[in-house]
């Protein structure tokens, strides 16, 4: 073994540029030769195939763990997705649309009980209807002297027509 | 000693996670890196041990290595595995001390740890040396790597590194005269 090696440095103008000595140059050769002239004991081949056995076992152990680690970012990949799947989805169901009536009055009004309570037009309307309901009722029962059954029929029919004008608009 | 083209094939098989470039890897420096570290534990356990950990944390680390010396930067961690070694051996040994004085006030006689190996002159002598002279002797002399490699290694300037192995083998050279 040589101390400089494949990076071999010119010592001599290392230690004179740096530390101004050809002295140096010389002690560091002599160690260097006592410590070549001395080697170091080799490790045993017992050793070697062990640290090799064990880096083998290593490696397996990284390689698993590698697997490991990758299926389960597989599996949360597919289960972000399944996340953003199920929010899109729910985003894109389309309300029904409300009832035209929703246009035409207010919604409280529209879902009141007590019609008479909610407002000037609510009541006045309220009386129309009931208006309605006693003429038919008089028709029917021939009060105003023509033919009841007939000209309720006739009635059925007119608002029929009114109320299912009314709904196209 | 492996030819850069090697070298670089057999790194890269290191990073693939190829058992087989590992060996080739482990058959081209662990003799040298055994001598490094037996050279400052003076003991064949330790060095074992030592040997082992380096080898199996460079196949966590192997993927670090961006180029450059690649003998720089395996030395790079055996230095850090032996100064952690060293640290570790200190807090035992105070442990120790500190159990000692609490339950064994007499003085007993406790078995170095090479008593049953055969310990040459050399190691006897090095073992004068402070440990960071005798590591940065025995990283050079092992590492095979550039001074100007060893004093980044060690962050200090070139010239600082230079003067330190030189007074370090004047002095080995000394006492190995005196022997």
């Amino acid at each position: 073994m040589t101390m400089n090696g494949e990076t071999e440095e010119n010592l001599k103008d290392l230690f004179e540029k740096l530390l101004n000595s050809e002295q140096a140059v010389e002690d560091i050769e002599k160690g260097e030769r006592i410590l070549r002239e001395s080697a170091a004991p080799e490790p045993d081949d017992e050793l070697i195939a062990d640290i090799k056995a064990e880096i083998t076992a290593s490696l397996l152990h990284k390689k698993e763990n590698a697997f490991v680690y990758k299926a389960a970012a597989i599996a949360a990949g597919f289960i972000i997705l399944a996340i953003i799947s199920v929010k899109l989805f729910e985003t894109k169901i389309v309300q029904p649309p409300k009832p035209a009536s929703n246009l035409i009055m207010p919604k409280a009004v529209w879902e009141s009980e007590r019609l008479a309570d909610d407002g000037a037009d609510s009541a006045a309307l309220v009386d129309e209807v009931k208006q309605i309901e006693s003429d038919l009722l008089a028709m029917q029962f021939g009060e105003n002297g023509s033919n009841g059954y007939e000209t309720v029929t006739e009635m059925e029919t007119e608002l029929t027509e009114i109320n299912s004008d009314f709904w196209k608009g | 000693m492996a030819k850069n083209d090697d070298l670089a094939r057999i790194i890269s098989g290191c990073k693939s996670g190829n058992a087989e470039s590992f060996s080739e890897l482990v058959d081209i420096y662990s003799s040298r890196l055994y001598g490094y570290f037996y050279r400052l534990t003076g003991n064949r356990e330790s060095s074992d041990d030592l040997l082992s950990e380096l080898f199996v944390k460079l196949v966590g680390k192997i993927r670090s290595f961006k180029g450059g010396s690649f003998e720089g930067w395996l030395f790079k961690i055996a230095s850090n595995i032996f100064y952690d070694y060293l640290r570790d051996k200190q807090q035992q040994k105070k442990l120790f001390d500190a159990q000692k004085n609490l339950f064994e006030p007499e003085e007993v006689t406790y078995a170095k740890e090479s008593d049953d190996e055969r310990i040459d002159e050399l190691q006897t002598q090095l073992g004068k040396l402070d440990t960071d002279t005798r590591e940065l002797i025995m990283l050079r002399f092992y590492s095979q790597a550039s001074f100007k490699e060893i004093a980044a290694m060690r962050s200090e300037p070139i010239g600082t590194t230079l003067s330190k192995l030189h007074r370090g083998l004047k002095k080995l050279q000394k006492l190995m005269e005196q022997k």
